[in-house]
């Protein structure tokens, strides 16, 4: 128990002490998983939202895949990306490995199934009566699907959310294709992997209290945007 | 007279259960007409079929002289001129004012002329005080007058109504009348309306089509049906012997 207590403690030091090395760290973290979320987001909600909405062939079978791949392990996404960046790999002319890049590129990997696939449901969860008010009301298909999608803002933040809590916490991927070299590469995850090694115990909780603290901030920001779209009604009220 | 639509064989199934065999049908300008008939009749189906939401299995549909071809151009042109208060009266997320300015801004009106038309069709139906409330958390009969002052704001041709008064009050119910029969009469709009209510349905239809089964089984003037009804069931519908 002792090492949890010194290790919150000297946690809160190190917070308050602003160490330059552990806010290159922190920020890189950041830097990398929100890079990956917005490609994410860029590639994901259209690829989703086509996938629910389009009668392309092999429509089911896609779908099924990228649920597949939801399940991702970050190791294995990180390898994937290894051999295809590493130097005998077809994108080794590159030099992409052990560089920031290659980790957002890792996990991108990660985050773009989850983010099409929980878009995809939103959307396909939507009543038919959102198509045929739109419909009805004269929207041409492309501005009723307009109309679906934002009927379906809650559940695409929720796509976000989990992708966003899945990139910050995963050490597999960016430990693959990172390297977690000081100072270029190396996150708050594979900080902790690397201090827990070395016996630095206290400073290993001390960041995973930094990992715990982004995403309570996070979590506020994402109740925010939230609760803009809650305001408009569809809470369910349980007394 | 031109017709504005006209059905020849129109079928429709679900699994293989044909809920929808309209030998033919005819609606011309400028009239109001009532569908009556039983539960599961066919009733909602036939207007979808009517507002090109549902496509037909078999049978020729033509709308304002147009054969139907279901192509997507042609589809949203045709249903520019329609407008349709459905059983449920679906909102969107979002405003009262955003969902009976929705129609206006797909079709890409200048705002100031949004906010005018909006501003008229609410005061209508007495809902201007809801601009700003969030449809979805209206009562049953103020959704049901958005979703009135929502249709009329597009000033559709054809107007398609899928028991508009279910949910009102005996007032707002009359009020509602009293405009259907002002538009009508007013814009030359054709109404198209499914009620259960065979008081609403003598007060307001010039013409009456009984369906029963998917079929239409009686089609007048609303005198002829109530005193001269042909088919047993329509007379035993018509007396409330079910
Ligand atoms: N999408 C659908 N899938 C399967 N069956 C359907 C579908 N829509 C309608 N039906 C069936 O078709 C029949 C006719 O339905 P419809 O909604 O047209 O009846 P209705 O006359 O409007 O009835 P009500 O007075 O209850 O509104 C019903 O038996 C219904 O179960
Ligand atoms: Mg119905």
């Amino acid at each position: 128990m002792a090492v949890f207590y010194q290790g919150i403690k000297e946690g809160l030091l190190l917070i308050m002490s602003l160490d330059r090395e552990l806010i290159q760290i922190t920020l890189l973290s950041l830097q990398v998983s929100f890079s990956a979320l917005i490609i994410a987001a860029i590639l994901g909600i259209p690829l989703g939202s086509v996938l629910a909405l389009k009668r392309i062939p092999g429509r089911k079978i896609f779908l099924n895949i990228i649920y597949t791949l939801m399940g991702l392990p970050p190791v294995l996404a990180g390898l994937i990306v290894f051999l295809f960046l590493s130097n005998r790999g077809p994108l080794g002319q590159l030099q992409l490995l052990f560089t920031p890049a290659a980790m957002v590129i890792a996990q991108v990997c990660l985050a773009l199934p989850i983010v099409c696939g929980l878009t995809a449901r939103a959307v396909m969860a939507q009543p038919q009566e959102v198509y045929d008010t739109a419909a009805m009301l004269g929207a041409t298909r492309r501005q009723a699907a307009w109309t679906i999608i934002k009927e379906s803002s809650l559940g695409i933040v929720a796509a976000l959310t989990t992708a966003l809590g899945r990139l910050m916490a995963e050490v597999g991927a960016v430990m693959m294709v990172g390297g977690n070299i000081a100072g270029k590469t190396r996150v708050l995850t594979t900080s902790i992997v690397l201090e827990t090694r070395m016996g630095n115990d206290s400073r290993a909780i001390a960041i995973g209290m930094i990992l715990l603290l982004i995403a309570f901030l996070t979590m506020l920001i994402i109740l925010k945007l939230e609760k803009r779209t809650f305001k408009d009604g569809g809470t369910i009220q349980v007394i | 007279m031109a017709a504005l639509f006209r059905l020849y064989n129109v079928t429709k199934r679900y699994r293989s259960r044909e809920v929808l065999n309209i030998r033919k049908m005819e609606v011309n300008k400028g009239r109001i007409y009532t569908i009556l008939g039983p539960n599961g009749a066919g009733k909602t189906t036939l207007l979808r079929v009517m507002s090109l939401l549902t496509v037909n299995d078999s049978g020729r549909i033509e709308v304002f002289g147009e054969e139907v071809s279901w192509n997507k151009s042609q589809l949203v042109r045709l249903r520019r001129h329609m407008a349709m208060v459905t059983q449920t009266s679906f909102m969107f997320k979002g405003s009262v004012y955003y969902n009976v300015a929705y129609g206006l801004k797909v079709r890409k009106r200048p705002e100031p002329e949004q906010r005018k038309i909006v501003k008229e069709c609410l005061e209508l139906m007495g809902m201007s005080d809801f601009a700003d409330y969030p449809a979805q958390k209206l009562s049953g009969g103020e959704r049901q007058k958005v979703a009135i002052a929502r249709a009329l704001a597009v000033k559709p041709a054809v107007l398609f109504l899928d028991e508009p008064t279910s949910s009102l009050e005996p007032n707002s119910a009359m009020d509602i009348e009293h405009y259907i029969k002002f538009i009508n009469s007013q814009y030359n709009t054709t109404v198209i309306m499914v009620t259960h209510n065979l008081f609403q349905a003598r007060r307001l239809a010039e013409e009456i089509f009984f369906l029963w089964d998917g079929k239409i089984i009686e089609h007048g003037s609303c005198e002829d049906l109530f005193t001269r009804a042909r088919d047993e069931r329509t007379r035993a519908f018509l007396q409330g012997n079910f």
